[in-house]
């Protein structure tokens, strides 16, 4: 009988590519992993397969030319991005923004942020392997889609804010349709709960992966849901008001251990939150225009810089702009949230497992197209 | 707020101590959105961030500028509580060489190699300067205002006066 073929052992780090094709990345996402066995080693994003060059296309357009382009680079949060360049300019000018203009591009913007977190919840719990929340999330978010869509004219690239103001005005049906949706996602939570919240499977995948602590998190610039999901109450609309958010009445909800879970409940609390600010200011919206109407069609800012900051759907974002008194901005400079929360993932899928890494890159929250701009 | 002008008040001594007094320009009125911004030499740069972070900021971005006389490079620090914004500028050579910050902010590692990507400006003992954005095999500056379409190429004073 002949000897049985026996390999010999070597042990030896195994280089993964996890994209840029895949399901988990969101997006044209490399990550080059080094793998001993089943457990990571080093973790190095590749990034830039979406670059499009906005920082250059910005001073190649005048500030109005440049709105369409703001909406483009998070597109799943694009209305705030879209917001927050409006109020950049508007600083950079000192222009003037009647109230009710204010309060309706907080309404859109809070509708906008909370269809951008129902779609992370759905991909989020389906890369995990349940399918029928993501079903469930993007019922809801088309609503909003519908709601955006009537008064935006656009159901993905919003270009809805104009420097002093919005394009148009919203109507009874918009208050309405609003009203009716706050209502059932209201109703809603319940089911989520019951469904993924409470899932033992989802809190197995979830607990105590991908721990970010507070000190990690100051190092590397995470903000957002990441950054308080470990527990530091760190929110632009709080820290910094911008626009009419100091008139609201809202909680900026924290977690404790910074682990995938604690992001999860985060950001889920964080609709809530949204859905409170968007009550809030319907019920008090004023009467009035919705636009300065002395604008200039090509505004022309004094020299001089900004550095506007906000917060999108995934943590602190600003525009730096450089004006050198003419009709282009000198430089134009976007701070992407997702950029310092992808950086952080070198030392977060450290030692960690190939199957919790789909779930870290998960609950992290990027979108591609933003860090490459 | 009587917080936040304390904190401000004690980076603002902290940093003062490493560079010369009348460094730092104060904007009370927040209008480009920082409470100071700091103009550092070359050569204190590392100090001036090693205090930052001590006291418990942390780097936003790094920004570049290009200038017909000058490049610059434009620091944004934070921090969460009370959350006062500065911003530490210093002024660089267009081919020349900036000192690293990756060992006292690792984010400083894809901030800088952003920059180098875009202005070719290199940085001294960063081990990992491979293009970030732009392809691998990159050989151009893009954000360098003689590549391109370029609106207006100007001196420094023309729009800091």
């Amino acid at each position: 009988m002949a000897k049985q073929f026996q390999a010999p052992v070597v042990e030896q780090i195994y280089t993964l590519n996890l994209g840029p094709q895949h399901p988990s990345t969101h997006g044209v996402l490399r990550v080059l992993l080094d793998l001993d066995g089943e457990f990571i080693v080093k973790a190095d994003p590749v990034i830039g397969y979406g670059h499009r060059g906005h920082e250059k296309m910005g001073e190649n357009r005048t500030y109005k030319q440049f709105m369409p382009n703001s909406s483009r680079m998070d597109y799943l949060s694009g209305l705030l991005f879209n917001h927050g360049f409006a109020l950049a300019v508007e600083k950079l000018c000192d222009i003037d923004v009647p109230l009710r203009a204010r309060y309706i591009r907080v309404i859109c913007s809070e509708l906008n942020r909370i269809s951008s977190h129902l779609l992370w919840f759905g991909t989020y719990v389906m890369d995990l392997g349940g399918f029928t929340p993501f079903l469930y999330c993007f019922d809801d978010r088309e609503n909003i889609l519908d709601i955006l869509d009537r008064v935006s004219g656009s159901r993905l690239t919003y270009s809805y804010c104009r420097f002093g103001g919005v394009t148009r005005d919203i109507d009874t049906e918009f208050i309405s349709m609003t009203r009716d949706f706050i209502k059932r996602l209201r109703g809603r939570w319940p089911e989520y709960h019951n469904l993924v919240t409470k899932n033992i499977i989802f809190i197995h995948r979830t607990r105590d992966v991908g721990v970010i602590t507070p000190e990690l998190a100051r190092q590397f610039g995470v903000t957002g849901p990441n950054l308080r999901a470990c527990g530091v109450k760190y929110d632009m609309r709080k820290i910094e008001p911008y626009e009419v958010y100091e008139r609201f009445k809202f909680n900026v909800p924290i977690g404790f251990n910074g682990d995938a879970l604690d992001r999860y409940k985060v950001r889920l609390e964080e609709m809530e939150q949204s859905c409170r600010i968007i009550e809030q200011a319907l019920d008090d919206l004023p009467d009035g225009p919705v636009i300065n109407e002395s604008v200039p069609y090509k505004v022309k800012p004094p020299k001089g810089e900004v550095y506007f900051a906000f917060e999108s759907a995934r943590g602190l974002t600003a525009y730096y702009l450089l004006s050198d008194g003419s009709h282009y901005p000198y430089r134009c400079h976007i701070r992407v949230p997702s950029f310092s929360n992808l950086h952080v993932l070198t030392q977060v899928l450290k030692g960690t497992l190939v199957a919790d890494a789909i779930s870290i890159l998960g609950s992290i929250d990027v979108v591609i197209p933003e860090i490459d701009r | 707020m009587a917080k936040r002008m304390r904190k401000n008040e004690e980076i603002a001594e902290k940093i003062r101590a490493v560079v010369s007094e009348d460094a730092i320009c104060f904007d009370d009125a927040y209008r480009a959105g920082v409470i100071f911004s700091a103009q550092v030499p070359m050569d204190k740069l590392r100090d001036v961030m090693s205090a930052c972070a001590e006291a418990g900021y942390f780097l936003e971005t790094i920004t570049g500028l290009d200038f017909e006389d000058t490049a610059e490079l434009v620091y944004h620090l934070n921090c969460y509580e009370p959350g006062s914004r500065i911003a530490v500028r210093v002024l660089c050579d267009q081919e020349g060489t900036a000192p690293t910050v990756i060992d006292i902010y690792p984010s400083a590692s894809w901030l800088e190699r952003e920059v180098h990507d875009f202005y070719g400006i290199r940085f001294s003992d960063n081990p990992d300067m491979r293009p970030l954005l732009l392809p691998e095999d990159a050989d151009y500056h893009p954000l360098r205002k003689t590549f391109g379409k370029v609106h207006a190429y100007r001196k420094r004073e023309d729009i800091y006066g």
